[in-house]
């Protein structure tokens, strides 16, 4: 064994899956972002509306993610909190085309941090500003903006302006997150 | 009674790996499936310790449920296979109990369209049961893929999954019928049967159709066996509703099945035929034979299966089972003590009275080795038996003592105390042993249901027989050992012996006084009510108050009780506002012995309180505007057919009685796919007197969908003109519309009607049956403050007494009392005593004697509180 691998197992990072939350409105493009992930065999070819949840793995540097893709639907949301305590970090897609549902989208977000599971964390929390391809789309400054992401004090936290369909913007979040779980595990001694 | 004992050995064995688990401890124990990663060894212990719990009978709370829920949906993270169909289960088992279920419908969806093959079937039957009829729509594509899947683990599953989502989604399921069309010609005989399964499911209710696939499928032959059987039942069924006879290539469909190669399917197909209503002796015989044979066959299933159809057709096709009576003699002594059983109780069905007394015989040797069920059958063959031969009654009265005192759950005990008292009905001789008998088993009864049933027939008989106070002790001496229950029941029965037996009045009314200490309070409510009554002396104050019943029905009275006290009324309750209880007919009480004397058929759990077909119309009926004002719902008829069956539409009557006017309820159903009904009425020419008050059109009646209209008429002031016949026509505006859609072609449509048979409103259906218990009582206290009627009549058209009996009791509509309906054999006069109600209140009592001499002459006295309605009925005998 490498001294290199005796290392990470010593950080109990090598063997370590991490669990990561993708919440966000309904056609936020969740789904499609994780999606993007996988490998190709496993890559689904049509992305229905998800029900309920679905649980995607991917890897990424080393790392091995397990992904629960929420349903962004209405009425789903009010499930995502069963699934807040154990995940190692969150990823939020906003739909920056879809103006009108900001607000919602904020008030979602509000929920999120003040919940108990997640207030006292510092769990990091990854943002998509997805469907920057789409002609009225906002920029992430402006989205991070509306969300008032600046009050966001106690967490680490990101945005990425992305197109799920490309691919474009979608790896640089990621590697964002995997560093910040690493540094998060590290420190938690997980 | 639906299942057999288990072997005490293998129930202890069987739980020593979970014995002592908890629930609580195991509900704490699923935090671990939070962990990650998911610990999939013990992940699947603790799985089967819940899946171990629920199955004991353990009951989550809703909040339990969920909680243990949404840990589980965590272990979707695991690879593991094992593991992974554990959760399906869990999921299936907590799916009814837990809230928001539906959210591992895309995790199940993604695993039904996966790789994995093991994941497949499974996660259709998971995604099944926690789907509802809103989210049907969002799996419809996939099930149709599963259904057509080239894995035929996955294609039955999906079939057998529709097939249970027909109960919250018919509509939905019968888009499947493509895909399960396909599914038949599977080479698989699992999905083969599955899949006819499911086509007739999505079928069953339109009688063409299932014509048509049954026709199809009986040229083509089927390979699964499975489907064979299952065709062989759809195609008795629909002999079965043929009115006249058979239909041959059915018929021979299943004859030539007695051919087959697989015993499953001769058995079938003989089962079918011998239980066919209409066969010829020819006929009979093939199938006959087959059973025969099987009961040689070394295969104890066999045996089983031919002893027990045997069995249930031995009263309906005594000759043609009297053949087999060589092959059951050999199978009194087989090892299986079930078929042993069987075959005994088949030759006494069919046996002479000279072997009775062998074959009781043979049964004792072995009576306390069987299980209960069985010991029902016994019991139900005696009871047969005691009827065909009133003279071994006292064998089988002895035999049945005997039985009573052996150990047996209440199933058991009731079957031989019902038929006991079946005895003691048909056969006045046997009636004192019989009670005898049953007034030494309460001494030792431990079933409260049981011992309240008998104290009451005590009441009821036992002030009736020679020398009535030797019940009274047996009586007292529950009141002084048992429970309330049954403490209040002896009260009662008590009473009746007070009310009926002058001079036991004063010892009762001493005992009563007693009772008045009793530490319950149902118990000392009626030794103080009975009391009080009995000690007017009046009795016409006993008939009211002791022997007769209240005749009330109790839902509706719980009903109007209710609705007194919520609303805020000074008048006192007026009790005649409740309607009347319905008095089963006796066609209806035998349809329901039949029923149940199809034995070892689980009957399911006993339902509680049955609704009455009045009640539940009575709750339709609020539906109409205005119908509040006419007072309860006195009657509703039998369903009355205006049209021929087969026509274009079919419509049927219901008649609702109130006290001052009549509600017709007509049910329609279009059967013209190409047509879509509108405005859909029924034109009623009335006859002198009635009044339309109300006409309800049906608005829409699409293709094969049944809706209502509804006409309120208002009974003629004079009694005597309430009898009378209408001319009906429906009428409607028809739009044409596409057969595969539903939807109209225009929106213009034009007016059609169709000619509807006359509507009759008879006596009958004014009249309520009413049950008495001592009808010379009542009989006699009208004599004094009512009207008598009588009549002479000769019925030259009936040539029994029976066929007489019948037919006044069904013209008239009343209920017979005193077992006057059964007419001992070779007697060629009888006297019927028949009860009832006049709708608005008014009692009717009905004596009609009747003489055999060419032809039946019948002298008619009817008494009634109001003088109309006994000329009424005298006048409309005529
Ligand atoms: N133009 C554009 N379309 C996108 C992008 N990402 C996703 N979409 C489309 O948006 C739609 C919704 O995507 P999903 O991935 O199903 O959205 P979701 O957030 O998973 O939705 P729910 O599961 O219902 O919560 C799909 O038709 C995607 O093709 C993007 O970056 N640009
Ligand atoms: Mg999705």
């Amino acid at each position: 064994m490498g001294l290199f691998q005796k290392l990470a197992l010593f950080l109990g990072i090598r063997k370590k899956e991490v669990n990561v939350l993708v919440i966000g409105l309904n056609n936020s493009g969740k789904s499609t972002v994780i999606n993007h992930f996988k490998n190709d065999e496993d890559k689904a070819s049509d992305i229905v509306p998800t029900v309920g949840f679905s649980i995607e793995r991917f890897q990424n540097q080393n790392l091995a993610f397990t992904a629960f893709d929420m349903s962004g639907h209405g009425k789903y949301r009010d499930l995502w909190e069963h699934y807040y305590k154990d995940c190692h970090g969150i990823i939020f897609v906003v739909d920056s085309s879809d103006r009108l549902r900001l607000v919602v989208v904020k008030d979602e977000l509000d929920i999120l941090l003040q919940h108990p599971d997640v207030c006292n964390r510092k769990i990091p929390v990854l943002f998509f500003a997805n469907k920057m391809d789409c002609k009225d789309a906002l920029s992430s400054v402006k989205i991070a903006a509306g969300l008032g992401m600046d009050k966001i004090m106690d967490k680490p936290w990101h945005i990425s302006a992305s197109n799920a369909l490309t691919g474009e913007g979608l790896n640089e979040g990621v590697e964002w997150l995997t560093q910040q779980i690493r540094e998060y595990i590290v420190n938690n001694k997980f | 009674m639906s299942s057999f004992k288990k072997d005490k050995k293998e129930e202890e064995d069987g739980s020593c790996l979970f014995t002592g688990i908890e629930k609580t401890t195991v509900l704490q124990e699923c935090r671990t499936f939070n962990e990650t990663p998911v610990n999939p060894k013990k992940c699947i212990r603790i799985m089967t310790s819940i899946l171990y719990l629920l199955n004991q009978g353990e009951q989550l709370s809703s909040t339990e449920a969920t909680e243990a829920f949404f840990a589980m949906t965590k272990l979707f993270q695991s690879q593991d296979v094992i593991l992974r169909r554990m959760v399906y289960l869990g999921i299936k088992e907590l799916s009814g109990v837990a809230d928001d279920v539906i959210i591992v419908t895309s995790s199940l969806t993604k695993d039904m369209t996966g790789k994995e093959d093991l994941y497949r079937a499974a996660a259709i039957r998971a995604l099944c049961s926690i789907t509802d009829a809103t989210m049907l729509q969002a799996i419809e594509r996939y099930m149709k893929q599963a259904i057509v899947d080239r894995n035929s683990a996955v294609s039955s599953a999906a079939l057998v999954s529709s097939l249970h989502m027909t109960k919250m989604a018919n509509d939905v399921v019968k888009r499947y019928v493509n895909e399960a069309q396909e599914a038949i010609n599977s080479d698989n005989i699992m999905v083969q049967y599955h899949a006819l399964g499911v086509l007739y499911h999505i079928r069953k209710t339109d009688k063409l159709a299932v014509n048509k696939l049954v026709a199809k499928l009986t040229k083509s032959s089927l390979r699964s066996p499975y489907a064979a059987c299952m065709l062989i039942r759809m195609a008795a069924k629909l002999l079965e509703e043929e009115e006249n006879g058979s239909d041959l290539p059915f018929f021979d469909f299943i004859e030539s099945c007695l051919r087959h190669k697989s015993e499953v399917v001769i058995y079938e197909a003989a089962h079918a035929i011998v239980n066919l209503k209409c066969t010829t002796n020819s006929e009979l015989a093939h199938a006959i034979s087959c059973l025969q044979s099987f009961c040689n066959s070394p295969k104890a299933t066999l045996r089983f299966a031919a002893v027990r159809t045997l069995n249930q057709v031995a009263i309906s096709h005594l000759a043609a089972v009297k053949l087999c009576n060589m092959d059951l003699e050999n199978l009194i002594t087989d090892s299986n003590r079930s078929i042993a059983t069987l075959a005994i109780t088949t030759l006494l069905k069919t046996g002479s009275e000279s072997s009775v007394d062998r074959l009781m015989k043979q049964i004792a040797t072995f009576v306390s080795e069987i299980s209960d069920e069985f010991k029902v059958v016994v019991v139900q063959a005696i009871r047969a038996l005691s009827l065909k031969f009133p003279r071994k009654h006292s064998v089988l009265m002895t035999f049945l003592s005997m039985m009573l005192r052996d150990e047996g759950g209440l199933e058991y005990k009731a079957s031989i105390a019902d038929t006991i008292i079946t005895i003691i009905e048909d056969n006045p001789d046997a009636k004192e042993i019989g009670l005898a008998h049953l007034c030494e088993f309460i001494e030792d009864c431990e079933h409260t249901s049981l011992a309240v049933r008998i104290l009451h027939l005590l009441g009821k008989e036992g002030p009736r027989t020679k020398q009535p106070s030797k019940y009274i002790r047996f009586i007292y001496n529950r009141v002084i050992l048992e429970n309330p229950t049954v403490r209040a029941a002896a009260i009662s029965a008590m009473a009746q012996f007070g009310a009926t037996c002058p001079d036991l009045l004063e010892n009762i009314l001493v005992l009563l006084a007693r009772c008045q200490m009793d530490s319950d309070d149902e118990v000392r409510d009626r030794a103080t009510y009975y009391s009080n009554i009995l000690s007017y002396l009046d009795p016409s104050l006993y008939n009211s108050y002791i022997i007769e019943s209240p005749q009330v029905s109790i839902p509706s009275l719980e009903r109007s009780l209710k609705e007194y006290c919520d609303g805020c009324t000074d008048e006192p309750f007026d009790l005649k506002s409740v309607p009347i209880a319905v008095v089963p007919t006796n066609e209806e009480v035998t349809r329901a012995q039949q029923k149940s004397e199809g034995m070892i058929m689980s009957t399911g759990p006993t339902k509680k309180v049955k609704v009455s077909r009045e009640e539940n119309y009575a709750q339709k009926l609020t539906l109409i505007p205005g119908i509040a004002q006419a007072g309860s719902l006195f009657r509703s008829s039998e369903v009355v057919e205006l049209t021929e069956s087969e026509t274009e539409y079919v419509v049927r009557c219901i008649k609702h009685t109130f006290s001052r006017c009549i509600v017709l309820q007509f049910d329609c159903l279009n059967t013209l796919s190409d047509q879509l009904l509108e405005n859909v009425r029924v034109q009623l020419e009335p006859s002198e007197g009635y009044k339309i008050l109300k006409e309800i059109p049906c608005e829409k009646l699409p293709y094969n969908e049944t809706g209502t209209t509804y006409i309120v008429l208002q009974y003629p002031e004079n009694f005597f003109a309430s009898v009378a016949t209408f001319g009906a026509v429906l009428k409607f505006i028809v739009k044409d519309c596409d057969p595969d859609t539903g939807l109209p072609d225009t929106d213009e449509g034009y007016d059609d009607e169709y000619i509807l048979e006359d509507l009759e409103i008879n006596l009958g259906d004014q009249i309520q049956r009413v049950s008495k218990v001592n009808w010379q009582a009542s009989w006699e206290e009208l004599s004094e403050n009512c009207v008598e009627m009588e009549e002479t009549y000769s019925l030259a058209s009936m040539s029994t007494l029976e066929e007489a009996v019948k037919n006044i009791i069904q013209f008239l509509g009343l209920q017979p009392a005193e077992r006057s309906d059964k007419i001992p054999e070779g007697k060629t006069t009888h006297t019927l005593l028949l009860a009832g109600i006049f709708r608005g209140g008014a009692d009717i009592l009905v004596r009609a004697k009747l003489a055999l001499a060419d032809g039946v002459t019948m002298q008619l006295t009817v008494r009634s509180t109001h003088p109309d309605v006994a000329e009424l009925v005298t006048a409309s005998v005529g």
